[in-house]
């Protein structure tokens, strides 16, 4: 296996991961407080979830077939939902 | 680009495993110790070895502390260019005094938070920490070293690299790594259930290491994922600080509306004003929690806005008979007594996060599981090990014949990390019972030991390694173990010389802090004893067996020499 393929798989689980997690942690976060749960119980939810999701994506990395398709979900994915936690929170400061 | 789902998770469970694994075993290893953190505390200061106390009179002992209190050199040198100017020598304006004890601590860990002046970060906070003997008041002197929770502890989820927090993301990382490696670890075996009943012991190293391996893995897979799970989750805050970076403005807005709805001042008010008792406020905690049928010890007192008008004392309730940690917050308006609150009872995502955390820092009063714990812990210590010596088995006699550095440098970190911590941790002790304890900074010192035998082991394997170059056994394992066993002994001896503290004693009078800590070094040193010396026959045997047949390996070196 040529030692890039190998570069961008472990960079899209680490980093793509990440930004994908925290995209993910951002959104649940402000979405449940929006809907009314208390602050802490939806940080602390969607962190727990988060981590778990963490896992699951660094996994799901290694395993599928496509590395742009990895590329592509976890930082179009990541950034998409991060956007979408920015804009609830300006809607609930609003 | 892998073949198939099974290669895929085979690929990320060794070289993941290997690469994290040496940040695993210190991770797993002081988690082990960390169970017993306050018995070791005990062992490495003698004058604090007495019976658990109860949360002092705040008004008689430990107010006067508190004001007496100022922030480490330390502490305020990481302030460095943190400040417009230059740095205070004293800090004046206490936000926050705090006092935490459980049922397993004769000492009270008593802190007090000081605002910084002219800092960049008008919320910059320094804090003065320190161990408080609650019968006199009087603070244990910043230079001791409390072993156990200032340093195994840390070790455990930091490793003490402080720099930009570097330490928590690695081991962060690691824990990741290490759920990756349980679920890929499972993969790759599908008969799973079969080789749980597998251990070929008289089979070759490779095939023991591999099936103690498995058998480690499986046999505590629940403990190993739920240790590494709820350690993400405990400082999943650190990890992904969702709510202080993106979300800060939404998170200051509910801290608003928060203390608007408790009765809690967010923020001081500018104007002094003298404490009334704390001690009668902690007494009508006490009666509300027995009033709810929950009455209990106190684990948490904290005074916010200290000396304001505005500031209010939280009186918590120690976990000692439950998995979640202190809890049943009282408040009260601090320059008069006024109860300004009671903490409601805990939501259902709360409870949920009590347990998960709780059990992880299980601070509640459970002999045998903390035992289970040590147990569980030690087991993913030979889990990780056994996967070193079978990553070097599988592969040194073909990296000898090709000349490959590989096995020899992943079994040179193997002997450091296996060995070669328990080394430092032995040298660790035996310097805190042989340096004088009138020396300053006598912790800084036994950290110095603590390292420095440590790299010295990691030199010694290095240099021992070369046998691995024939696809032969780095004596350093055995010698390290010879290391240990004199060591652990070394530890026990020095222990009753200098305190008195013998085991005669301490199991006669039932101290089992103290007793625990060496009847567990007298097993180390046992063990390491007894590996060492099955290492030593093993070398005999295959020596004997080379030198019996010289001309067949003769051939072979020619081949392919």
């Amino acid at each position: 296996m040529p030692p890039i393929a190998l570069l961008l798989r472990i960079g899209a689980a680490i980093l793509g991961g990440y930004a994908f997690c925290w995209g993910f942690i951002a959104v649940a976060h402000s979405g449940l407080y929006g809907l009314g749960m208390p602050f802490h119980d939806a940080e602390h939810l969607s962190a727990i979830l988060g981590v778990l999701l963490y896992l699951v994506v660094f996994l799901w990395s290694f395993a599928a077939r496509r590395i742009g398709v990895i590329w592509a979900v976890l930082l179009a994915g990541g950034g998409v939902i991060t956007g979408a936690a920015a804009l609830i929170q300006r809607a609930l400061l609003a | 680009m892998f073949q198939n789902f099974r290669l895929s998770m085979a690929w990320l469970h060794t070289w993941f495993g290997l690469v994290l694994g040496f940040v695993l075993m210190v991770v797993f290893f002081f988690g082990s110790l960390s169970v017993f953190d306050r018995e070791i505390d005990r062992w490495a200061i003698p004058s604090s070895r007495f019976a658990p106390q109860p949360m002092p009179s705040f008004d008689q002992i430990l107010t006067p502390a508190f004001e007496k209190m100022q922030p480490a050199k330390e502490a305020v040198a990481l302030l460095e260019g943190r400040v417009n100017g230059p740095l205070p020598e004293r800090f004046e304006l206490a936000t926050s005094w705090g006092a935490y004890t459980t049922h397993r601590d004769p000492v009270v860990s008593v802190f007090a938070g000081f605002k910084v002046p002219d800092a960049k970060d008008p919320e910059e906070t320094v804090f003065a920490v320190h161990a408080l003997d609650p019968r006199s008041g009087a603070v244990l002197p910043q230079g001791q070293l409390r072993i156990g929770s200032e340093f195994f502890y840390p070790l455990h989820y930091s490793l003490h690299l402080g720099w930009k927090d570097l330490g928590y993301w690695v081991v962060g990382f690691s824990a990741l790594m290490m759920l990756a490696a349980l679920v890929s670890g499972v993969v790759m075996h599908r008969k799973i259930f079969r080789e749980f009943f597998t251990f070929r012991r008289h089979k070759t190293v490779q095939r023991g290491a591999l099936d103690l391996h498995n058998l480690t893995g499986v046999v505590a897979l629940p403990f190993h994922f739920f240790f590494a799970f709820t350690g993400l989750v405990i400082f999943a805050g650190i990890y992904f600080p969702v709510a202080h970076t993106q979300l800060h403005d939404l998170h200051e807005q509910h801290e608003r509306v928060e203390a608007q709805a408790t009765g809690l001042p967010h923020e001081r008010a500018g104007v002094a004003a003298p404490m009334a008792s704390v001690d009668a406020m902690v007494a009508e905690a006490r009666r509300r929690w027995e009033a709810k049928g929950m009455a209990g010890d106190v684990g948490f007192v904290n005074v916010q806005h200290v000396g304001d008008a505005n500031a209010y004392v939280s009186v918590y309730r120690a976990g000692t008979d439950r998995v979640a940690l202190t809890g049943e917050g009282v408040h009260f308006k601090a320059t008069t007594g006024e109860l300004l609150r009671e903490d409601p009872p805990r939501s259902a995502v709360d409870s949920v996060n009590e347990f998960l955390t709780g059990l992880h820092l299980q601070h509640f009063r459970h002999w045998l599981l903390r035992w289970l714990y040590v147990l569980g812990g030690l087991l993913g210590c030979v889990c990780i090990a056994t996967g070193f010596l079978f990553f070097v088995e599988k592969r040194k006699q073909q990296h000898a014949k090709a000349g490959g550095q590989g096995s020899r440098v992943v079994d040179a970190l193997a002997v450091t990390t296996v060995t070669g911590m328990l080394v430092a941790t032995m040298a660790m002790l035996v310097a805190n019972r042989l340096l004088p304890e009138s020396l300053a900074d006598k912790g800084a010192w036994e950290r110095n030991v603590f390292w420095s035998a440590w790299a010295l082991t990691m030199l010694h394997a290095v240099v021992r390694g070369g046998a691995l170059a024939r696809a032969g056994t780095n004596p350093a394992w055995r010698e390290q173990c010879w290391a240990i066993a004199a060591g652990a002994l070394t530890a026990v001896v020095a222990n009753a010389l200098t305190t008195g503290d013998h085991l005669g004693r301490t199991l006669s009078t039932g101290y089992w802090p103290v007793a625990g800590v060496d009847l567990s070094l007298i097993a180390t040193a046992v063990i390491a004893a007894l590996v060492a010396r099955k290492l030593a026959q093993r070398a005999r045997r295959s020596s004997s067996a080379a030198s019996s047949a010289p001309a067949a390996l003769k051939t072979a070196e020619a081949r392919h020499g």
